[in-house]
């Protein structure tokens, strides 16, 4: 308590989640409004809502009151309010939409219904993608955070991942497509990802390097520890290799184990960005802070928890 | 209508830390969480030229505060006198307020959940007394007082000291003002 509480695992699996889950929508309804594949999506669809709520209730157990979380939409202006509908509308209206995919449904096939709740799965899968960069964006309490390229890198990353979810999931349970239909969607869903991996490298490898090189020195000298100082390993060899560049070349040596691997490597790779992201969460440091933190005791922690028994 | 502010004289500030505990003691906080933090800078330079102060860090109450617009759940609100409170009844503990805050000055209580600062102790100035820092400082470092009021304490220091904001170029405009030593 002495240290300062930030967010931690919770939040940044949520934003991992949060972004699959949006990104999928993202990808089966644009799949099923431009190309006419919904069908094969219809699995993808329910999993990418049950994946929100799965983030959402990571969201509500990291409150630290989290029998009262509903209070979150009793405010109009705050973007968490806004992205709290966001979530909650775009579960519901997942689920909705994929039951319409599914062939079995009774109202499979009322072609209005379907392309109403595509349009508004495709919305609300963008949003649920963005809003949080948006809202880490805007604090400017945490210098490595406030850019606006950072909602962008999450969008990327969220798409990104869909895609990567998708192909996995057509692999496996193709609903309602044949197997000629299967291979055609799997290899646009590989093609479509290895452009997206290629904009997120450029646009990871620029916000770093700009940061780096930002006009104040904090920015700066959190955005080192990135290139070259404590979070190097994760950075070079968690993120751009294992997540990016790997992908990208197990994508174009098409065999069944590469493009299997290539998806879950993807996967990781928008792991290791939000806990990255998560846990640069380094304040401006005000004068003395840095020593006073250097003298607090070690193990403190521990010596309260004593006391307070 | 009052704007409360503060003046903290770091040219009188010895970093007892009197402050610290009395804010304990006095808004009843549990051992470890602390509303208000001196944090020292120096010893700098080298001998005998040397230089040391100590800076206590209230919350700022800023005019501004980047605490407020962020809030889910409007728990967090300024006052019309400027100070800035978190309604213990709407707060759900999310952390975004603690996120935002420039300066560190908002904590989690973790017994109860809720995001918790220095409130420039609302109940008692309400009544004419002076938040417990500042009337435990033996040094006469911290002066609370009133903004509106061209002849209170505070505003004749803004007019004759040469005073500082922390982290200015935030756009945040904190309502404590520093007395440079």
């Amino acid at each position: 308590m002495i240290k300062e509480r930030t967010w931690g695992w919770p939040i940044a699996s949520y934003l991992f989640l949060g972004g699959l889950g949006g990104g999928m929508l993202v990808v089966s309804s644009a799949a099923d409004l431009f190309l006419d594949m919904g069908t094969a999506f219809s699995l993808g669809t329910l999993v990418a809502a049950v994946i929100i709520g799965l983030g959402s209730g990571l969201l509500v157990f990291d409150l630290g009151r989290p029998l009262y979380f509903w209070r979150v939409f009793s405010k109009e202006k705050a973007i968490l309010t806004v992205g709290a509908w966001m979530l909650s509308l775009a579960i519901i209206c997942g689920l909705v939409y994929g039951s319409t995919l599914l062939v079995f449904s009774p109202w499979h096939g009322l072609a209005g219904l379907q392309a109403v709740f595509a349009w508004i799965c495709l919305i609300l899968g963008v949003g649920a993608a963005i809003y949080t960069g948006v809202f880490l964006g805007t604090i400017k309490a945490r210098p490595f955070w406030n850019s606006p390229a950072l909602p962008i890198l999450f969008l990327i990353s969220a798409v990104s991942t869909g895609l990567a979810a998708h192909s996995l999931l057509v692999h496996f349970w193709a609903f309602g497509a044949t197997e000629s239909e299967v291979t055609i969607i799997a290899r646009l869903l590989h093609r479509a990802d290895i452009v997206l991996l290629v904009v997120e490298i450029i646009i990871l490898m620029v916000y770093v390097l700009i940061m780096r090189y930002s006009t104040t020195v904090d920015t700066a000298r959190i955005a080192a520890t990135w290139l070259s100082g404590s979070k190097k390993v994760p950075f070079w060899g968690g993120m751009l290799c294992l997540g990016l560049v790997l992908p990208i070349v197990f994508y174009l040596v098409p065999t069944g184990a590469t493009l299997l691997l290539a998806a879950v490597l993807v996967l990781i790779g928008g792991i290791i960005l939000r806990f990255l992201v998560v846990y640069t969460d380094e304040r401006v440091m005000l004068p003395g802070e840095e020593q006073f933190l250097r003298w607090l005791p070690d193990r403190d922690e521990a010596f309260l928890s004593t006391w307070e028994e | 209508m009052a704007r409360w502010a503060m003046v903290i004289d770091l040219r009188r500030c010895i970093g007892c830390q009197a402050c610290t505990i009395a804010c304990q003691m006095g808004n009843d906080l549990p051992p470890g969480m602390f509303w208000n933090l001196v944090t020292t800078v120096g010893p700098t330079g080298s001998y005998p030229a040397l230089r040391l102060y100590h800076i206590p860090r209230p919350c700022f109450h800023c005019a501004d505060p980047p605490c407020v617009p962020c809030c889910p759940t409007g728990a967090s609100t300024q006052r019309d006198d400027g100070i800035v409170i978190v309604d213990q009844d709407k707060c759900i503990g999310c952390g975004a307020c603690i996120m935002s805050c420039p300066y560190g000055a908002r904590t989690r209580n973790e017994k109860l959940g809720v995001a918790q600062k220095c409130t420039f102790c609302v109940d008692i100035i309400s009544q004419g007394k002076e938040p417990y820092c500042v009337s435990t400082c033996h040094q006469r470092a911290r002066i609370f007082g009133d903004l509106d009021d061209p002849a209170s304490e505070v505003s004749q220091l803004l007019v004759s000291e040469n005073t500082m904001q922390l982290k200015p170029e935030l756009g945040t405009d904190p309502h404590v003002y520093y007395i440079q030593p």
